[in-house]
């Protein structure tokens, strides 16, 4: 489904910050994309989300090769990845309801299903009385959250999250892994960019290691669902 | 659907928390337009060159409208002079100048080419006279020239030499004139003036679509976090590009609506001043229904002009981004 091959990316004229990156995520996959800060975690979860072209290799995503799509191609393929942004990156100037039915609204959806999905949504994710909130006005968590709803309400085929549980405790993280676990079962492919070795240890899936640049893959060390573990949890 | 997805996961277990700044109504655009101060100084440029435009517009009308009724109202038409003094300066018998007006006219209307003839009174003339030199120098005794004015044939394929020689036989100091060489500077001028107008509207359209693209650009690097935001959800070049021109064009059609009001109430002044200076020379100053849709309806192709360089400007700035 998404198929990198010698891919190398550089910021301008600077050094490579990724070299020679291969790799395969097959459908319905769930990878945690791990590293030492300042490695390219963000700048590979960039070239997912198709923010920027890499300077040498070959990208693949859903089957075809972005290097050969023109706008329109680029902005179909990216309304079928999800993001969730290392700074969140929500529009100051609406609501959260709003914000989270941004995606739906550029995909042309109908009103009555945006308000259907979108107050659900965030009612689960505990920000029911917080529709009308504007961003500014909220905790970080609590923005992490509207940012996590935004990037789940189209029910993405991609889910990228940068650091998604960075500013929330471990049991509203772990809550919020369980969406994640949930989305993949139904089909979307999961990368998840963190340094939480808790949740990494909890939830025992393949690893992209990146250091200095260079991937290389681990095996999640634990095998079964993820289901069992949560009813543990709760 | 995401029911679908929420009913397999336990219940809710956030804890309710207060919620301090609200915004209850939907926002119009996705981008922050409408909080700027660009906005204003937008619609007022906007305005302002609305107020140039319309004058602008209105003088070319005017004067096309001028031109039109002089060439309009003198073509086809001539005058025949028969002087009061002989070839020596020296002053004819007015009985005789009369009678050789007569001789001319007859001539005149026996003509194929020529359709009307008619002698101007030697009232009339004085008339005309008076202004120039005074109610008082118009006596009786002053020489007063034989004038005859006439109206030919639209073709006007007439050799008016032929014709003067002809006229030459019974006043041999006859002169025809054709108004053409005053006409052609006239509308040479009024050509001019109409150029310099047609000039000044597209320096004001220039100006327009210079400041619009520099609105647009300052706007969208305003918001330059919000517009990658949007472009990596995957909103395509003319989703987000519909909205800026959309808001362009409202901006636009406000400061256009401003500016022909204020350029409106300008012109009836300009129309009530020219109208009590009651100079003939002038034609009157009248829109014709057409013009008078065109002067008023100047917002429209003002704020598609903006619509349209709003949606280029931010379609070029959309390219920077991959
Ligand atoms: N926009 C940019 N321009 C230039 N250099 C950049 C840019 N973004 C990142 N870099 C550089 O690329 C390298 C990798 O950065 P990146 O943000 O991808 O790391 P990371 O693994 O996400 O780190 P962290 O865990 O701290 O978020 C760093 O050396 C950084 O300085
Ligand atoms: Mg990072």
């Amino acid at each position: 489904m998404i198929r990198y091959e010698h891919v190398g990316l550089r910021y301008g004229i600077g050094p490579e910050v990724l070299e020679d990156v291969s790799f395969t995520l097959e459908p319905g996959s769930f990878h945690f994309l791990s590293g030492p800060s300042g490695a390219g975690k963000s700048s590979l979860l960039s070239l997912m989300y198709l923010g920027r072209m890499p300077t040498r290799g070959l990208i693949k995503m859903f089957g075809q090769n972005i290097g050969e799509m023109n706008r329109d191609q680029l902005a179909s393929i990216r309304q079928r990845v999800g993001v969730v942004f290392q700074d969140f990156r929500l529009l100051g100037h609406m609501s959260t309801f709003d914000n989270v039915a941004l995606p739906l609204r550029i995909q042309g959806r109908p009103e009555k299903e945006i308000k259907n999905n979108v107050t659900e949504l965030l009612d689960w994710v505990g920000l029911g009385d917080h529709k009308f909130a504007l961003p500014s006005t909220m905790s970080g968590g609590q923005q992490q959250r509207v940012a996590i709803a935004r990037a789940v309400i189209t029910r993405p085929r991609l889910l990228l999250a940068d650091e998604p549980t960075g500013n929330l405790d471990d049991e509203i993280g772990f809550r919020l892994m369980a969406l994640f676990d949930q989305l993949n079962r139904m089909g979307t492919t999961v990368v998840i960019a963190t340094h939480n070795q808790q949740i990494m240890n909890k939830f025992a899936h393949n690893r992209l290691i990146l250091d200095k640049g260079r991937m290389h893959i681990e095996e999640g060390t634990k095998k079964g669902g993820l289901r069992q573990r949560l009813e543990g949890v709760y | 659907m995401i029911k679908r997805i929420l009913q397999k996961l336990p219940a809710s277990i956030f804890s309710r928390e207060r919620v301090l700044g609200v915004s209850k109504s939907r926002q119009k655009y996705d981008l922050p337009l409408a909080a700027s101060t660009t906005n204003s100084f937008l619609r007022l440029l906007i305005a302002l060159m609305s107020v140039l435009g319309l004058l602008a517009l209105s003088a070319s009308f005017a004067l096309s409208a001028m031109t039109h009724r002089w060439s309009e109202g003198l073509a086809g038409k001539i005058s025949v002079e028969i002087p009061a003094t002989d070839s020596g300066g020296d002053v004819i018998d007015p009985s005789l100048v009369k009678s050789m007006t007569d001789d001319v006219a007859k001539i005149l209307s026996a003509h194929p080419d020529v359709k009307e003839v008619s002698i101007t009174e030697e009232k009339k003339i004085k008339e005309l006279l008076s202004p120039w030199l005074g109610e008082n120098m118009v006596m009786d005794s002053l020489p007063i020239p034989g004038l005859i004015s006439v109206t030919m044939d639209e073709d006007g394929k007439t050799d008016l030499k032929e014709l003067e020689a002809k006229l030459r036989d019974v006043a041999p100091r006859a002169r025809i004139d054709t108004h053409e060489s005053w006409l052609t500077d006239v509308v040479r001028f009024t050509g001019a003036l109409q150029f310099a107008a047609t000039l000044l509207l597209v320096v004001i359209g220039a100006t327009t679509l210079v400041a619009v693209a520099g609105g647009v650009r300052s706007k969208l690097s305003e918001n330059k976090e919000e517009l990658e935001l949007l472009h990596l959800m995957g909103a395509s070049d003319s989703y987000i590009a519909r909205q800026i021109q959309k808001h362009t064009m409202i901006l636009s059609l406000q400061g256009g609506i401003m500016g022909v009001v204020a350029g409106g109430i300008v012109l009836i002044g300009i129309s009530m001043v020219a109208g009590h200076m009651s100079i003939n020379l002038i034609p009157e100053f009248k829109l014709s229904a057409l013009q008078k849709i065109i002067l008023v309806g100047l917002p429209i192709p003002i704020a598609m002009l903006a619509m349209i360089t709003a949606r280029y400007t931010v379609l070029r700035v959309l390219t920077k981004m991959p």
